[in-house]
């Protein structure tokens, strides 16, 4: 025991024993579950999970022929369309807005960051319920202006940009406030120069603050794009997919096909396969510009 | 502002339109939060009756009794606090070693281990899900406590910023420890450790708040009722085609107020982990 101990004190030998359970817990499941997507991909694997059968491009062909899986792939297109814009450029004119330190921008970040500790499931809650054609707060104020009673959980056309602004009250002050981390690390000299010359708020907006905070910029547009293109738990909660898959995103599709009563983990991972690569294709062309502009 | 007593016309226009853009913001984010709180105490049929009412008429606690006997809420509540404890105790351990690994230690493969770290940080959970969902099933954890856990304790995020943590501390104190006779271990639990509390704070506020609130796991691995957490177990309540309201709002409120604490307590720690991007929000 003592010589054990001996052995596995000296530096070189202990630090493996620090890395290795993150290493070994990275491995097991992360890695090898990507790699297992791949591989997975070309098999038909039936519910009970005990067999695969080899069967090529097979899913991937299916896929591209699956009228519902088109249709999840352009949801979301649709969906990141319009949340990660408004969300990105949105907040960095909140956070421009709530910069310098005083009790009101305190007090306002506090309150923009609030929904970053509600689940997936409460913001499901209040939404469906504040939007419900039946109890709806919201619907009912609005039909109180005379907007008429909308019903916005349940209209197809109009539902997406219901669950797209959700998801935007959801994280907008979380990107708010990593923009206001960022803007306050800008010199305050230059705004000063800036002020000496004359240039107003919002000159020195567009000329000092965002060159100032283009890696902050990147770093937020690529991971709300990633985030975006994953979208599941918001949909799940408020419309599960509905009215109609007009919400139907790639990941509640896949979700689905893998989970509920007509399983197909190899089908399903075939398509996660493609999502991954349009994601990973997104992000390398976004990391090539922004290494372009630095 | 007494710098200048001139205040300009033209900051006034603009500052005006910003303030109100400001408050119809906030009021955007708080009337659903007030109105789903108020609503869990409002009878269920004051809930349905239109139009709908912002402040209660009446005050009852039916709806958080209705919610024990409609859904084992208790259950629910206990199988979050195991799920989010665990995982957090679990993730402080492993993600703090490693951390502390890559910032005071030179090792073979040390920059091979870095890189596969950090590029699992690249790897989106919905994109693995169901491969790690057969891993974890082969592997004779699904439907328990160590398959919810154990698959989410290691986290690239939490380690790079364990490791930036870790890398402003002096090398020297750790010799000094070495020479005063402490073991590898002792000098990791008992002297570095405390010197990166804050980020260690940090780590657990992001980890606990984020498995309390985290739907697609729980729901991918468990599938007894006696399994749900919180988050899977109202998502699946509600999604449940006939939906007493009042019972909803309820456990929605329930499994909000722990992270509402939690928010006022460690606003900081939520502020600067998210702006790290220390941990997937």
């Amino acid at each position: 025991m003592e010589r054990v101990r001996k052995y596995w004190n000296k530096p070189s030998r202990s630090a493996y024993v620090f890395v290795a359970p993150s290493i070994i817990l990275l491995i097991l499941f992360s890695v090898i579950p990507l790699i297992m997507a791949f591989g997975l991909s070309f098999f038909d694997v039936p519910i009970t999970m005990n067999t695969a059968k080899f069967i090529g491009w097979d899913n991937f062909v299916e896929a591209f022929h699956d009228s519902r899986f088109l249709n999840s792939l352009k949801v979301t297109a649709i969906f990141t369309g319009l949340e990660v814009p408004i969300q990105v450029l949105g907040s960095l004119i909140v956070a421009a807005l709530i910069s310098k330190n005083n009790k009101r921008n305190k007090f306002l970040r506090a309150v923009y960051f609030l929904p970053v500790i509600c689940s997936a499931t409460v913001i499901g809650i209040m939404w469906r319920m504040i939007l419900h054609s039946n109890i709806g707060f919201i619907t009912a104020a609005m039909q109180s202006m005379g907007l008429g009673k909308i019903n916005f959980m349940n209209t197809p056309g109009l539902t997406i940009y219901v669950v797209s602004f959700i998801s935007i009250w959801r994280s907008f002050g979380i990107s708010a406030i990593i923009y206001v981390t960022a803007i306050q690390q800008v010199s305050p000299s230059l705004f000063e120069a800036a002020e000496m010359d004359g240039a107003g708020k919002i000159r020195q907006f567009i000329h000092i603050t965002v060159p100032s905070i283009r890696p902050t910029f990147w770093y937020i547009l690529m991971t709300r794009f990633a985030g975006a293109l994953q979208i599941f738990d918001i949909i799940y909660v408020t419309t599960n997919g509905g009215p109609n898959y007009t919400t139907e995103s790639t990941v509640s599709y896949i979700y689905s096909r893998a989970f509920s009563s007509n399983s197909s983990m190899g089908y399903a991972s075939a398509m996660s396969v493609v999502l991954f690569i349009i994601i990973m294709f997104i992000t390398v062309l976004m990391y090539h510009r922004m290494n372009k502009e630095e | 502002m007494n710098r200048k007593k001139t205040i300009k016309i033209k900051d006034i226009v603009i500052q005006i339109p910003v303030a109100l853009v400001l408050v119809i913001l906030a009021l955007m984010v708080l009337i659903p939060v007030v109105w789903m709180t108020f609503s869990a105490f409002k009878p269920e049929k004051e809930i349905i009756s239109w139009p709908p009412t912002f402040i209660p008429d009446s005050f009852t606690l039916q709806n958080f009794s209705d919610v024990q006997v409609r859904i084992d809420i208790i259950r629910y509540v206990i199988n979050s606090i195991i799920y989010a404890g665990g995982t957090t105790a679990l993730a402080v351990v492993v993600n703090c070693m490693a951390g502390y690994a890559y910032a005071f230690y030179d090792f073979k493969g040390k920059t091979a281990m870095f890189l596969m770290t950090l590029a699992t940080m690249m790897v989106p959970f919905q994109v693995i899900m169901v491969p790690l969902f057969l891993v974890v099933y082969k592997m004779g954890m699904y439907d328990s406590y160590w398959g919810l856990i154990i698959p989410r304790a290691a986290v690239a995020g939490s380690i790079f910023m364990m490791r930036a943590a870790f890398t402003g501390i002096p090398k020297e104190m750790a010799e000094a420890a070495r020479i005063d006779g402490l073991s590898e271990y002792g000098i990791f639990w008992k002297i570095m450790m405390p010197q990166v509390k804050p980020a260690v704070i940090t780590l657990i506020i992001l980890s606990v708040n984020g498995s309390w609130n985290d739907l697609l796991w729980p729901m991918i691995v468990t599938s007894s009722t006696k399994m749900r957490t919180l988050a899977n177990g109202l998502a699946l309540f509600i999604g449940q085609n006939t939906i007493e309201y009042g019972t909803a709002f309820a456990g929605a409120l329930i499994s909000l107020i722990p992270m509402f604490v939690l928010y006022i307590f460690g606003q900081r720690y939520f502020v600067e982990g998210m702006s790290s991007g220390g941990l997937k929000g």
